[in-house]
């Protein structure tokens, strides 16, 4: 519970900035899937008569983190339904909390982008809510990083997702995570690692890629959950590493299918496919005991 | 491709999996002396993650290469 009341408080720089850039259009949504999310869970564990557990606040999370990855433009529904069949299928399915293959909240995402993939257009800028391209639009139109002020994507003017415009207050919650020694930094740090090397082999400024789409939010928040990370620090590494190399692949050549699926970001499949390693990195660099 | 039709396709996905998964496992397992009952349980947990990897594998694909032909 005390883990879950920090992460709600780290997330909360992240939601302030979106309200005050985005109004209530935000707020609305980010309550929309915490309230969808807290409500699949205790409905699912009524139904199949296990104690509900949604005071421990993991569902709330969960929710909450899904309300942010969306724009403004998307529907309220698609919120719930996608807050809730993350809960549902990516959670309760096996078990409940601690037991999960995928990260919840990137499956819930998944399935999001997958059933509502036209849902989160279109792009708005903050403040005056006009339509615009976000930078990662503007780099696979363009080719180059540079047509995008660097201060404006650190700060969040930006247009994106509710949770993810500003890096500067997502790196604000993440250092009260860091500050509680509540996430495992090492899966971070090397996909940041990663994404720096490659966008200097490929002569793009790192800055760009650090603060564009849902790097920050994704290594940071999602790819450090406790549950569905490698527990042992060489794993941590392997871990981070295939994230980097999986978003900035997709940031540059990216999968898509013209007029259906057009994305320019890759942190829900990086995390998602890095899941799937997350028993093998487990059983591979478990420290032997002397 | 709406998205309810998308949606369900997902579920359909699962339930096929998993459906089959447990039929299979179990038999497997019973096979090797293991009593029916005793056999579901077993199995039911590796079912429902193999039906979960079966929903990312399918939406990542359809997302991608298949999706070309949709």
């Amino acid at each position: 519970m005390k883990i879950m009341i920090w992460m709600l408080l780290a997330l909360t720089p992240a939601v302030a900035w979106s309200v005050y850039a985005f109004g209530l259009h935000a707020l609305i949504r980010v309550l929309t899937g915490t309230v969808s999310a807290v409500l699949a869970e205790a409905i699912y564990q009524k139904v199949t008569g296990q104690k509900i557990t949604v005071k421990d606040g993991s569902a709330a999370i969960t929710g909450t983190l899904m309300g942010m990855v969306v724009s403004i433009s998307t529907p309220l529904y698609a919120i719930a339904i996608s807050a809730a069949f993350g809960i549902i299928a990516g959670k309760q399915l096996l078990g409940g909390l601690g037991k999960n293959l995928f990260n919840p909240m990137m499956f819930g995402r998944l399935f999001y982008l997958f059933v509502f993939p036209d849902s989160i257009l279109p792009w708005r800028r903050p403040f005056d809510l006009v339509t615009s391209a976000t930078p990662l639009e503007v780099l696979r139109e363009t080719g180059q990083t540079a047509g995008v002020s660097l201060l404006d994507m650190f700060l969040g003017r930006i247009p994106g997702t509710i949770g993810e415009i500003s890096t500067l207050a997502l790196l604000i919650g993440f250092s009260l995570l860091v500050y509680k020694k509540f996430v495992r930094w090492r899966i971070p740090a090397a996909a940041f690692s990663v994404v720096l090397v490659l966008a200097l082999v490929a002569g793009q400024n790192p800055f760009f890629h650090f603060f564009a789409g849902s790097l920050m939010f994704g290594a940071g928040f999602m790819a450090t959950d406790p549950m569905t990370s490698p527990r042992f620090p060489k794993g941590q590494i392997i871990f981070g590493a295939g994230i980097g190399l999986i978003i900035m692949a997709m940031r540059w050549w990216g999968w898509q299918t013209p007029g259906v699926y057009e994305f320019t970001e890759g942190t829900t499949f990086a995390v998602l496919t890095m899941n799937l390693f997350t028993p093998y990195l487990n059983r591979k660099f478990k420290p032997v005991k002397k | 491709m709406n998205s309810l039709i998308r949606g369900t396709s997902v579920i359909v996905v699962m339930v096929i999996v998993w459906f089959a998964w447990s039929k299979i496992g179990a038999a497997r397992l019973q096979k090797q002396g293991v009593e029916a009952a005793a056999a579901k349980t077993q199995v039911s947990q590796t079912a429902r993650k193999a039906s979960l990897i079966a929903a990312f594998l399918y939406m990542v694909a359809m997302v991608s290469v298949a999706g070309f032909f949709m």
